[in-house]
């Protein structure tokens, strides 16, 4: 513990000649761990926040970190990546549907043995406040920094990365940045390219400033709460620029894919992505066989039919019948949903216990709730259903039905 | 005739959650029927209409929804009429005659001499103390209220052909595709208890057929042949139109307002028809002021109690405002609901729509549609919680609950 302590004391140091491993190895010998650091019991918080208005009409029947993606409900995608670095307690941030999530909480603390809790805002906080709202549980004796992540988000999550940067830099706080084809529809992190330390914020620039942007993973050491009251406050726009004026905040760019699935569009995009990563990973839970074309994720209970050609990009949920003489193509099945014969769905989001009629074709961003039925041979591009509807005559340009 | 201890039971069908997706988005925060018209939850309206059958025993409101929905409005509603209200749920569908025989021994348990059937969301003067004379002079097992509607819009009800003498139902038929009649069924009928010998004889009929006959492969692809379980009975199709002509059914005219409450729309057309009654029904519920003490008020207004209105502001014709809003200065309020805790700020103006609870609408900021009641977004509605930013105008649109509008719409959905 003590080396630790030097180096986590240390002024700026420059990131690319610190060699983590050689820290971490030294940490264990300490602590006696073997691989996990569970014995420095770090933190996390996600902010799930609020109702999720973007991914209607799928969040009118699920809370949106519950919706799930690639077939595992969002949330859960970062609740295991904090769990697989040593992350024993993660605290959700929400102000909506309680009773839902809490309900979903009890069954996975268990399955994955990390301790779950809600911190629930009755005003809206910001992207800041909720932290203050936590900090009973986020900060203990350790002093040990804590992880906050976006519910939207999904990458890579290179955490242990991360908190070997952190230490590395010594300053109080640190964000992952990704790098954008278009960052004037953000806010870009300027920052100094060798060390990482952030120079400003800068929100949706008209000139090039450059090309990074935050990617709503942040990791912070306690006296982060200290600058933050109890009331809505912006981590980007009121505390973030504080702490970079004092030179104490620095950025790592995120290897690997990042996406913000909030909504429909980013959320198929998303999928490709993650399913990208799968594959460059070799993951076995990718399909493989004579119908499947590229990255497609089915899961083990799903019922593919004779003829069917799926993929690239497609994830198929728990239940679902795909019956004979199918095309899916860069789409997500929800749970439960009953695809019929001929049919052909291709960038779109069946929504759990959906039905999709014989020969009927769905595409273009169409967006299907809970318990939709899209009668046969009828086509639909870019309807946005809400739950428990028939669809019995075609939407022939994207419109929303209500 | 009958014996002057002649005790009437109401029924109200209320509907159920899933079923019927037009009155959405409203339907996604309250049910239906408890939803306010002229300051009354809708199936209010019918319920004090049957306080005026004389020996009135029981009020039954039937539906799908859970019962915890209806515990409230049941015991206020009992408790401010002073009439005994129950909610029955029922399991499961057993369409609009067979949801009325599953309840019979409850029904009949008052030994009612006469049973009222009613829709819960029709907009209606509900004339039933006529009505239940006329049906007693007729004799039958069952009288239909009707109302003439325009030829073009008749399709879309069940239409009626009655004698012009005696009343008697000849013939109907539901939603027809050719022209039959300029009468249509309101939703509205008194029955005596032989209605459910009928309903029983129509189940007992199609269990029969079911076992004995040996169907086709071709009828057998029929869709009437097909879904119907024995103790699903349809009013319409199984029980009026098969009765019409054999001297059990009569009909009776109402030459007053009446409406089909299916979509948001309308509900703000059969608000405004509710507040043009009250003025001769209740006018002490109708707002009254000229800008002195209180706000102008133009034609028919309901203000809840607890409603704070400035007096700088003037409102209506057919505005209803319900309880904790706040409507400020300047504010020109023109044919809206105005649901619970909306606060709509300084010289807004609201025309042609519903404002959803919790809702505010800022300083300058305009909400207004065509009025066109049966046009899909000829009413804006803002869902609950919705915040409408300052000067932000918003026409002919409808947006689900929590969003928060910082520039202006035409013509939209907003999710």
């Amino acid at each position: 513990m003590t080396a630790l302590a030097v180096e986590a004391s240390g002024g700026s140091r420059i990131f690319k000649s610190w060699e983590p491993t050689k820290i971490w190895e030294g940490a264990r010998a300490l602590t006696g761990d073997k691989g996990d650091h569970l014995s420095l019991k770090m933190k996390a918080l996600i902010l799930v926040g609020g109702f999720g208005t973007r991914l209607r009409p799928l969040t009118l029947s699920v809370p949106k970190p519950l919706v799930e993606f690639a077939n595992k409900p969002m949330i859960l995608h970062q609740i295991e990546a904090l769990k697989a670095i040593g992350v024993t307690e993660v605290v959700l941030a929400i102000n909506y549907q309680p009773e839902v999530m809490l309900n979903f909480l009890k069954e996975f603390e268990t399955k994955l043995g990390i301790k779950i809790t809600c911190s629930q805002e009755t005003e809206p906080l910001g992207t800041a406040g909720p932290l203050a709202l936590a900090r009973d549980n986020l900060v203990d004796d350790s002093g040990e920094p804590f992880f906050v992540l976006n519910s939207d988000v999904i990458s890579e999550y290179p955490l242990q990365e991360m908190i070997d940067f952190h230490k590395s830099h010594g300053g109080e706080a640190s964000i992952l940045v990704t790098k954008v084809d278009e960052p004037s529809k953000y806010g870009v992190v300027v920052m100094e390219e060798s060390t990482g330390q952030v120079e400003r914020f800068v929100e949706k620039p008209k000139v090039f400033v450059g090309n990074k942007i935050n990617a709503g993973i942040y990791l912070l050491n306690p006296s982060v709460l200290d600058r933050i009251e109890l009331r809505p406050t912006s981590i980007e726009k009121e505390v973030f620029p504080n702490i970079a004026a004092e030179k104490k905040l620095y950025a790592m760019v995120l290897p690997g894919f990042w996406m913000d699935i909030g909504q429909p569009r980013d959320y198929i995009t998303g999928l490709r992505l993650y399913l990208d990563s799968l594959k460059k990973k070799s993951s076995p839970k990718l399909a493989f066989g004579p119908h499947i074309i590229g990255n497609v994720l089915v899961d083990e209970s799903a019922k593919i039919g004779e003829g069917c050609l799926i993929g690239p990009d497609v994830a198929i949920g728990s239940g679902c019948i795909v019956e004979s003489g199918v095309r899916l193509s860069r789409c997500t099945i929800m749970r439960g949903v009953r695809v019929k014969k001929h049919a052909c769905i291709s960038s779109s989001i069946i929504g759990w216990h959906s039905t999709v009629g014989q020969w009927a074709r769905v595409e273009n961003m169409t967006i299907l709730g809970e318990d939709v039925h899209v009668c046969d041979e009828i086509y639909s591009n870019g309807g946005v259903v809400l739950p428990h509807k028939e669809i019995k005559s075609s939407i022939l340009n994207p419109e929303i039905v209500m | 005739m009958g014996s002057t201890e002649e005790r009437v039971v109401a029924v109200i069908m209320v509907g159920g959650p899933t079923k019927g997706t037009r009155f959405r988005p409203l339907s996604l925060n309250i049910p239906k029927p408890l939803f306010p018209l002229a300051g009354q939850a809708m199936v209010h309206h019918p319920i004090s209409a049957c306080k005026k059958i004389p020996n009135l025993a029981q009020i039954y409101l039937v539906g799908f929804y859970e019962e915890r929905e209806f515990a409230l409005f049941v015991s206020s509603v009992s408790n401010e009429l002073r009439v005994p209200v129950r909610y029955l749920r029922e399991d499961k569908p057993h369409g609009s005659a067979g949801g009325l025989y599953n309840f019979r021994d409850l029904i009949m348990e008052d030994n009612p001499s006469h049973i009222v059937l009613l829709n819960c969301d029709v907009c209606c003067s509900f004339p039933l103390p006529e009505m239940l004379e006329a049906h007693r002079r007729y004799g039958g097992m069952g009288t239909i209220l009707v109302i003439k509607v325009s030829p073009e819009s008749a399709y879309q009800f069940g239409e009626l052909v009655a004698d012009p003498d005696t009343n008697e139902l000849l013939h109907y038929t539901e939603k027809p595709e050719t022209f039959v009649s300029d009468r249509i069924n309101c939703g509205v009928y008194i029955f005596t208890p032989d209605i459910f010998t009928a309903i029983q004889g129509v189940s007992t009929q199609r269990k029969d057929r079911a076992t004995l006959r040996r169907v086709s492969s071709f009828e057998a692809l029929q869709p009437a042949n097909r879904s119907l379980p024995t103790d699903y009975v349809r009013l319409d199709q199984d029980i009026l139109s098969p009765l019409a002509g054999k001297k059990h059914l009569y009909v009776y005219e109402t030459k007053d307002f009446w409406e089909q409450i299916k979509s948001p729309g309308m509900s703000l057309r059969s608000s405004g028809l509710y507040l043009a009654q009250f003025r001769f029904t209740s006018p002490h519920l109708l707002a009254s002021g000229d800008g002195t003490k209180n706000a102008t008020i133009s034609g028919d207004v309901y203000i809840h109690p607890s409603a704070k209105v400035h007096p700088t502001a003037k409102i209506g014709p057919n505005v209803s405002i319900s309880a904790n809003a706040r409507i400020g200065a300047g504010v020109r309020l023109v044919s809206c609901i105005i649901l619970d805790d909306v606060e709509i700020k300084e010289n807004a103006v609201v025309i042609h729509a519903i404002v959803g609870w919790k809702s505010s609408m800022g300083r300058w900021s305009r909400v207004q549609a065509s009025g066109d009641y049966n046009a899909k977004l000829g009413v804006t509605i803002l869902g609950e919680s919705v915040i409408v930013e300052d000067e932000v105008v918003v026409i002919n649109s409808i947006v689900l609950p929590n969003k928060t509008l910082n520039v202006s719409v035409q013509e939209e959905i907003i999710l």
